[in-house]
């Protein structure tokens, strides 16, 4: 009650309003351009990238911004570190790095209020499906010209970081869902590796009747997990048509998909734990989690700790019926905010960043740019000597291409994460959840003034 | 007063104040700088924390972002626009937001009740001769309140979290701090905990400023304990429970720490589960923060209608 709450509420919604951050203070001035305390970066003067780029001339220092994300545990090569071995062969480009601290889906939060300030970095990283909103709203730059140089660097990731067409950054890392079997329950259990959905709901039901799950189905996260899972069974949720964006989040793939988890959930052989709870990591150490559906980054973490360390593997997804395949789950990319001043050497080193391999390999993730990497020691250890790396890399191979993400994207989380909870509790069916989705989607299209097929 | 002086001997005055009014006018003016001084801190922070957030909070509350390109992705240069009260008639016509602010309203229903019951017996208690140590309870009654509040509602979550509550064992087989029909009255009980020593705080002001005479008048007439204080103490703290209520009331329809810090644990809340929760996280839609901006408006004004009822109810009662 109380005024305290009062003031905290009016301070939180002063930090919304004002677009003041904690960390808005930190830009070298030279860097800010002055912008009007309530416009939108919109509003700012138009100019074409060309125009904005001012090469430095020699002895002059470029100084870049950097805001990341990656996990700087230890062992790995620290970003930080990296960008020093940058600095040190390059005078004129000087890079900072700053690793945001909060939880990843409020750093576009922090973007925002920055770009309001004036205070954006130069180069932060943006999640695959938080691209198309960035630019929409208005917050990213149209690099186009400058990413075209470095395009033959990378894969088909490229088009993540160029919503319709327009480069606003490079990729950096991919995300292809993989399964993580108990290699050594499997054993114990007598359960092979399944390879399609019929030999996924028996060897399921198999490890039920003995008490243990061979998949776990989280109603946190949900939206990409799900998502990522329609993709792999060969559907594109969001597709245009003459200039429109056509919905449909209830495919056959997704079918198949909502239909495979009924069945788990209705026979109660899936866990049903938070991704993020304590309970999963829990479950992961006592041995009743045997496997898992996830993305490819969290081989770099997922056993840290655990009891069960060294017992695990990795393999590729089931068929979902669609043939071997599979689907996104986050992976991100490094993007230029606007009201950058030197955006040719940022990206410059946007590039060549995102192509030190064994740099972003140590950091766990599946590097968009093209060539081969070493699984790293810890990773291969935790995995019973396995080169995770290279199923990592056949994942990524067949990885759909087709499903891209919508502006809006960020909203559909949670009435996706509504839906599933109500199926985990049995108040509602799998197939609620892409109904919840199709339907937050077509909302988020139309709140953001975009066209819609309906 | 004054201008009846001057009025009535205006030559005496003119020849004499002079020097004097000189005198005072400038030790007014050093009082009134002094004062303003004293008081600029707080103003500068009111200002700059209070005023100026809610000042563009109603203006955004009338603008939307709109795309000014065409295609699939707006072309990436978003305009701010008017748009009058289209983002009051969204949140009015919005389901999610009524269901909110059902949900917080039924929640004081309960939850104030009680909380002020609790905090003005735990006042009379301390205020009687029944304890010995009043200061060493006082501030032990008062200490959640001191206690951050997203702090507390973590500390909570985990007594509440099942395979880590402490308490669980002990109660039936099935029950769950947090399934749909009991999260609401776990929610409540984070409150109270918190926020009944500070309401205490106010009862027991009030009390100790109830002269001691009244008690001595009572007695000699032959007043009990139990009658000085059902007929004089409770009546006399009228004026700090309505001060409590109120202040309950504006507080529970922002709802937020509790809620915000369960759903982390429970997805199936959604993210809209109280208003306050609504404006937070539709902040950052690609329209602009125009409609949170909307919620928090309406949210203030509904506020205000139910403090305003209740004082106007009380008022009617006394």
């Amino acid at each position: 009650m109380t005024f305290k709450r009062y003031m905290k509420a009016g301070a939180l919604l002063a930090v919304a309003a004002l677009g003041l951050t904690a960390c808005g203070g930190d830009a070298t001035p030279a860097n800010t351009p002055a912008a009007p305390a309530e416009s939108t970066p919109a509003a700012a003067p138009e100019t074409t990238p060309a125009e904005e780029t001012t090469p430095a001339e020699s002895g002059d220092v470029v100084e870049i911004e950097y805001l990341h994300r990656l996990p700087d545990n230890e062992g790995m090569q620290l970003v930080a570190d990296v960008a020093a071995k940058w600095n040190a062969e390059n005078p004129n480009i000087q890079v900072t790095t700053t690793k945001f601290a909060g939880e990843a889906g409020d750093m576009i939060t922090k973007l925002e209020a920055d770009a309001n300030a004036g205070t954006a970095p130069c180069l932060a990283q943006l999640a695959y499906g938080e691209v198309p909103e960035m630019f929409t709203k208005g917050l990213v730059m149209d690099v186009t010209q400058e990413a075209a140089k470095y395009r033959d660097n990378f894969g088909g990731a490229f088009g993540m970081m160029a919503p319709g067409g327009v480069s606003v950054g490079l990729p950096q890392d991919n995300g292809p869902l993989v399964y993580y079997y108990n290699e050594v329950a499997f054993k114990e259990l007598g359960i092979e590796v399944p390879t399609n959905i019929d030999e996924f709901l028996a060897a399921a039901k198999t490890a039920a009747a003995a008490g243990k799950y061979i998949v776990n189905f989280t109603a946190q996260d949900t939206r990409d997990w799900l998502s990522a899972q329609a993709a792999a069974a060969g559907d594109a949720w969001y597709t245009a048509e003459s200039d429109q964006w056509v919905v449909n989040t209830n495919g056959e793939g997704t079918q198949r998909v909502a239909a495979m988890w009924q069945d788990l959930l209705d026979n109660k052989a899936t866990a049903t734990h938070n991704r993020w709870d304590d309970t999963y990591t829990a479950a992961i150490g006592d041995g009743s989690l045997i496997g898992t559906i996830g993305a490819a980054w969290e081989a770099a973490f997922m056993l840290d700790g655990s009891p069960t360390a060294g017992q695990w593997k990795v393999a590729l997804l089931p068929d979902f019926g669609a043939g071997q395949m599979s689907g996104p789950w986050g992976g991100s990319g490094v993007a230029v905010m606007k009201g950058c001043d030197h955006p040719a050497e940022a990206m410059e080193f946007n590039n060549w960043f995102n192509t030190q391999l064994d740099a972003l390999a140590s950091q766990g993730l599946v590097v968009a740019a093209l060539g081969d990497v070493e699984t790293p020691a810890a990773i291969a250890e935790a995995f019973g000597g396995q080169d995770v790396y290279s199923v990592l890399a056949e994942a990524n191979a067949v990885m759909s291409d087709k499903f891209a993400y919508i502006p809006g994207w960020s909203t559909v989380g949670d009435p996706v994460g509504v839906a599933a909870a109500a199926a985990v509790d049995g108040s509602g069916k799998v197939a609620d959840i892409f109904t919840a989705a199709g339907t937050a989607s077509v909302k988020a299209l139309k709140d953001a003034g975009l066209p819609v097929k309906e | 007063m004054t201008t009846h002086i001057q009025g009535a001997a205006p030559q005496a005055v003119a020849a004499a104040a002079p020097p004097g009014r000189r005198r005072r006018r400038s030790k007014d003016r050093h009082e009134a700088l002094t004062g303003w001084a004293f008081l600029a801190p707080f103003v500068l922070l009111f200002v700059l924390v209070f005023v100026i957030p809610i000042v563009v909070s109603v203006i955004e509350s009338f603008y939307k972002r709109v795309p000014s390109g065409g295609g699939l992705f707006g072309g990436g240069e978003p305009v701010r626009t008017f748009i009058g009260m289209e983002n009051y008639a969204e949140v009015a016509s919005s389901s999610t937001f009524w269901l909110g602010i059902a949900r917080v309203v039924g929640y004081a229903a309960i939850q104030i009740p009680i909380m002020i019951g609790v905090a003005l017996a735990l006042a009379l208690l301390l205020d009687s001769f029944l304890v010995r140590r009043p200061g060493f309870f006082r501030l032990s009654y008062f200490l959640p309140y001191a206690i951050p509040g997203v702090v507390a509602a973590m500390v909570w979550l985990y007594l509440y979290s099942p395979g880590m509550s402490p308490l669980l064992p002990y109660l039936p087989d099935g029950f769950s701090f947090m399934s749909p029909g009991v999260i609401l009255a776990s929610m409540a009980n984070m409150t109270t905990w918190t926020y009944t020593g500070y309401n205490m705080l106010i009862f027991l002001a009030a009390l100790q400023s109830i002269p001691g005479d009244l008690y001595e008048a009572a007695r000699i007439d032959g007043a009990s304990g139990w009658q000085i204080t059902t007929k004089i103490k409770i009546p006399l703290v009228r004026g700090a429970a309505l001060l409590a209520v109120l202040l309950s009331i504006i507080g529970t329809i922002q709802l937020f720490n509790e809620p915000a810090i369960m759903y982390t644990a429970n997805p199936w809340m959604g993210e809209n589960y109280t208003p306050m929760m609504m404006a937070y996280n539709n902040r950052n839609l690609i329209s602009g923060m125009g409609f949170s901006s909307a919620v928090s408006v309406m949210m203030a004004l509904i506020a205000g209608l139910l403090a305003v009822v209740y004082a106007l109810l009380q008022r009617k009662a006394d």
